[in-house]
């Protein structure tokens, strides 16, 4: 579902890839990260042109077993294709840097490089001349024009003898200007008679200054003043009006292109593709061909049900830079894919996305509470689970919920209190201590407390509360410790490194990251810059991250249950627990299907 | 006047069955035509679309694709984590010589319940591969993939036979089939008391499913199941290397008879 990037980097290699969705193959190139290779990209879709072309044959008729048992020799193909990329990428190479010898400087003599005043300027004009001449030799790619242009510059600088220094500077300049000006032009390949008509550019006149006009005149001397010396334009008018047809003076509207001209060009592409369209007939029954028959799918005819996919998922409350991913990942994963008979393009990137949906809701490795529970228990040692998240999401109504539902499984708990900043956090955990312990009295479980509260009141620090709540369950045997911390903004430095330093001191079992389900793009910022934060201040070399999400806050939101793909999809953990309420009771767990389905439901 | 109006077309309906008319005869033959038709139908397809499937399941690097390549050609390939499924039609070494289709399904946790869920249906039997070696570490998830096929409704409903390869025999290190069956068993023990007890899924369904794997007093053993589960030896590779077979005949044997 991630699929929208090609690239993968991991540790000093980098991958690249290309689906063919066609014959689901996949070409992957590996090269060294530190390498920039430009031809990499061609390179890869000329060995997939090649190898699909060669093999196609196999493909399409002997299936499974032909491709176990056929041998699929490409490694000579492969050499060449190599070779090819990188002959062309080196004559794109950039020039390379004249040498020292090559250079002039090495030609002058010492006496002349002294800048005296007046004196040889002559020399000086002539090796600037030398100079650009020189300059076009070693360029591999010659452009005639240019060059014409570039010897005729400093000749007519030659002419005039006798320059002062703010003259040389002055030519300087514009033989600066005039080179850069060059090289611009030529990385677009065309020769434009421009560079000449550059010198007919007319002389600043500068009211305040008194030097001589004829100075500051940088118009070519023979070109100037005549009118005939400008190249006239071909003036085309037909080019230039465009439509003769047009009533001269009136407005005409916006031309709306109907929906046939898109179907035409359905079919001027179609006949492109080798396996597609038996028998174009014309617009008319563009329709009718997109149901039967085989129909490779393109990005064109994708993109108007993408967009619309996206919008009704931003509408869902999934936030837009993950929308707008998880439509090009699909996008990815279905162009050039075969589409069977009598199946739109709408259905099957609606199924598409579906797929992609569940995949990210349904976690890559499943949280199960208990049987890590029951796993510290027979090491010992108490289960740690940290809560964190911004303000006023829940963390202790669901830190409660959470330990009745511990209790209803036999596990004893305690609650530390590391909210010491809140006013009334400690209160409100001693309160839902007395209620979890009047559920569930003592008698009922073998005389021991199932929960107990551990605090320290207010303004002490986090983590060394956490700590001492730790070897205090470890002491008197409880079987899970839930930590209960204070709400932070992700943009508070401070109390990010502060939460980052409790949960690397501690080493906690779970990181349950607390997020409600109302919250639309922000989630993405939440989560960002929490697992940042705790990358970061972390010393150890695989920093805990947020191992969990709790998402709360369920029963407010209709079926607008878009934060959910936000949150897993940022994270890639899954959602451990869900809250539907404020009461012991309202503590679910996910279901992906049934989000999935309320997401795609119209 | 009814009953008089009644009679006569009564009559008439009684002398049309005594002695029906051609057309009567001739629609009567239609109908019974299409409905043995129909009948014959449906009895073909339930025979035909019983599941003709055999999967091939498993953790990541278990072996299933090199076994499944070996199936089908008893040649050595080099393999690569699967991303799709692969399907072949194998040809079962027995009297009748029938055939089972073989799906090769990846086992990647991102995509194996992806492609569990497409396939499910049609499967007559699951070949669960395990990998010997790694086992002691994985046993958790090995028993947790195993837990979800085993508790998924439609594998439920359709009990189809189990077989658990236990792979990599060539290895030294590998565990015995024996071992692999206790601690399996011991696993999905716990596993299904910790599943039946999480919390309720949003839309009221228990994740676990209504069903409860084996009995509930009992500790939990494969024979509590509802379907056939055999374990089973096996080395993809072989013991011989590259070039020679697969040491896999038990998995052949299985597959004969269970086509």
């Amino acid at each position: 579902e991630r699929g929208g990037n090609n690239s993968f980097t991991h540790e000093a290699l980098t991958l690249k890839y290309k689906l063919d969705n066609q014959f689901e193959l996949v070409f992957v190139v590996g090269f060294q990260k530190i390498l920039t290779l430009t031809y990499v990209d061609k390179l890869i879709d000329d060995v997939h042109k090649e190898f699909r072309d060669k093999y196609r044959n196999e493909f399409q008729q002997k299936g499974t077993l032909g491709l176990l048992n056929g041998t699929f020799d490409f490694k000579d193909d492969f050499m060449r294709l190599l070779r090819d990329a990188e002959e062309s990428s080196k004559v794109r190479a950039p020039t390379v840097m004249k040498t020292f010898e090559q250079s002039l400087k090495s030609q002058k003599t010492v006496k002349c490089m002294i800048e005296t005043r007046g004196e040889k300027p002559k020399e000086k004009v002539k090796n600037k001349k030398n100079k650009g001449s020189k300059k076009e030799g070693p360029e591999a790619v010659a452009v005639p024009g240019k060059a014409s242009a570039g010897d005729k510059q400093p000749s007519a600088a030659g002419e005039r003898e006798e320059l002062t220094k703010d003259e040389i500077l002055q030519k300087n300049r514009e033989e600066f200007f005039k080179r850069h000006m060059k090289a611009g032009e030529k990385s677009s390949k065309s020769p434009k008679p421009e560079a000449q008509k550059e010198k007919g550019k007319k002389p600043r006149v500068w009211d305040l200054g008194n030097s001589n006009a004829k100075v500051l005149d940088y118009s070519n001397s023979a070109t100037n003043g005549s009118a005939e010396a400008c190249p006239v334009e071909e003036f085309d008018p037909d080019i230039a009006l465009g439509d003769r047809n047009r009533e001269p003076g009136r407005l005409y509207d916006l031309e709306y292109e109907s929906d046939d001209e898109a179907e035409e060009e359905k079919v001027i592409q179609n006949p492109s593709k080798p396996s597609a369209k038996k028998g174009g007939l014309g617009g008319m029954f563009g329709m009718l061909k997109g149901l039967v028959g085989s129909k490779s799918l393109t990005r064109e005819d994708m993109d108007p049900v993408l967009e619309k996919m996206k919008d009704h998922l931003i509408a869902k409350n999934v936030a837009a830079e993950i929308a707008v991913q998880l439509c090009e990942s699909v996008a990815k994963k279905l162009e050039g894919k075969v589409m069977g008979t009598f199946t739109t393009v709408t259905s099957t990137v609606k199924q598409a996305l579906q797929e992609a949906l569940v995949q990210i809701l349904q976690p890559q490795r499943r949280v199960d509470v208990l049987r890590d529970v029951m796993d510290a228990q027979r090491h010992r040692r108490p289960y740690v689970v940290t809560f964190c998240g911004v303000n006023g999401v829940g963390k202790s109504t669901n830190l409660a919920k959470i330990s009745f539902w511990l209790i209803e499984n036999g596990f004893s708990v305690l609650i530390a209190a590391c909210d010491t900043f809140r006013a009334g956090a400690v209160e409100q955990l001693r309160t839902h201590t007395r209620r979890l312990n009047a559920l569930h009295p003592p008698e009922s479980h073998g005389g021991r407390t199932m929960v107990q509260l551990y605090e320290k009141g207010y303004g002490k620090d986090a983590a060394g509360i956490a700590m001492e709540a730790i070897s205090y369950a470890r002491n008197q045997g409880f079987d899970v410790v839930l930590v209960d911390t204070a709400g932070r903004m992700q943009d508070n430095a401070p109390l990010m490194t502060a939460l980052a330093k409790l949960i690397a001191v501690n080493a906690p079992d779970l990181v349950l990251f607390v997020g409600e389900a109302l919250v639309g793009n922000e989630a993405v910022d939440q989560l960002v810059k929490f697992n940042k934060a705790l990358a970061d201040h972390s010393m150890a070399q695989t920093p805990r991250l947020i191992d969990g999400i709790v998402l709360t806050k369920f029963d407010t939101i209709d079926d607008k249950v878009g934060a959910a793909i936000s949150m897993t999809y940022i994270t890639s953990k899954p959602i451990v627990f869900v809250g539907t309420g404020q009461t012991y009771c309202d503590l679910r767990s996910l279901n992906a299907k049934a989000v999935v389905a309320a997401l795609m439901k119209a | 006047a009814m009953a008089g109006g009644l009679e006569p077309h009564l009559e008439a309906l009684r002398r049309e069955l005594r002695a029906p008319g051609p057309a009567l005869l001739s629609v009567l033959l239609a109908l019974l035509a299409v409905a043995i038709t129909l009948l014959i139908w449906r009895f073909v397809q339930g025979r035909r679309s019983s599941r003709k499937a055999v999967l091939l399941l498993g953790l990541c690097d278990a072996g299933k694709t090199l076994l499944f390549a070996r199936l089908l050609t008893g040649k050595y390939r080099d393999t690569q984590t699967s991303i799709t499924d692969s399907s072949a039609v194998y040809r079962v070494s027995n009297d009748k010589s029938s055939n089972v289709t073989l799906i090769d399904l990846p086992g990647h946790e991102s995509l194996r319940l992806q492609f569990l869920e497409r396939f499910k249906a049609a499967a007559r039997a699951i070949v669960f591969v395990v990998d010997s070696v790694a086992f002691q570490r994985e046993v958790k998830d090995v028993a947790e993939f195993l837990y979800q096929v085993l508790v998924d409704s439609t594998v439920l409903k359709n009990a189809p036979a189990l077989l658990i390869a236990c792979n990599k025999q060539d290895v030294t290190m590998a565990k015995s089939a024996k071992l692999i069956q206790q601690q399996l068993e011991k696993e999905l023990n716990t596993l299904r008391v910790t599943r039946s007890a999480a919390p309720t899924s949003l839309d009221g369904s228990a994740t676990g499913g209504p069903a409860q794997l084996g009995k509930k007093g009992k500790d939990f053993d494969f024979s509590q199941l509802p379907m056939k589960v055999e374990f089973v030896e096996c080395s993809a590779r072989g013991s011989k290397g590259e070039e020679g077979d697969a040491d896999f005949e038990g998995l052949e044997k299985w597959l004969a008879k269970v086509a």
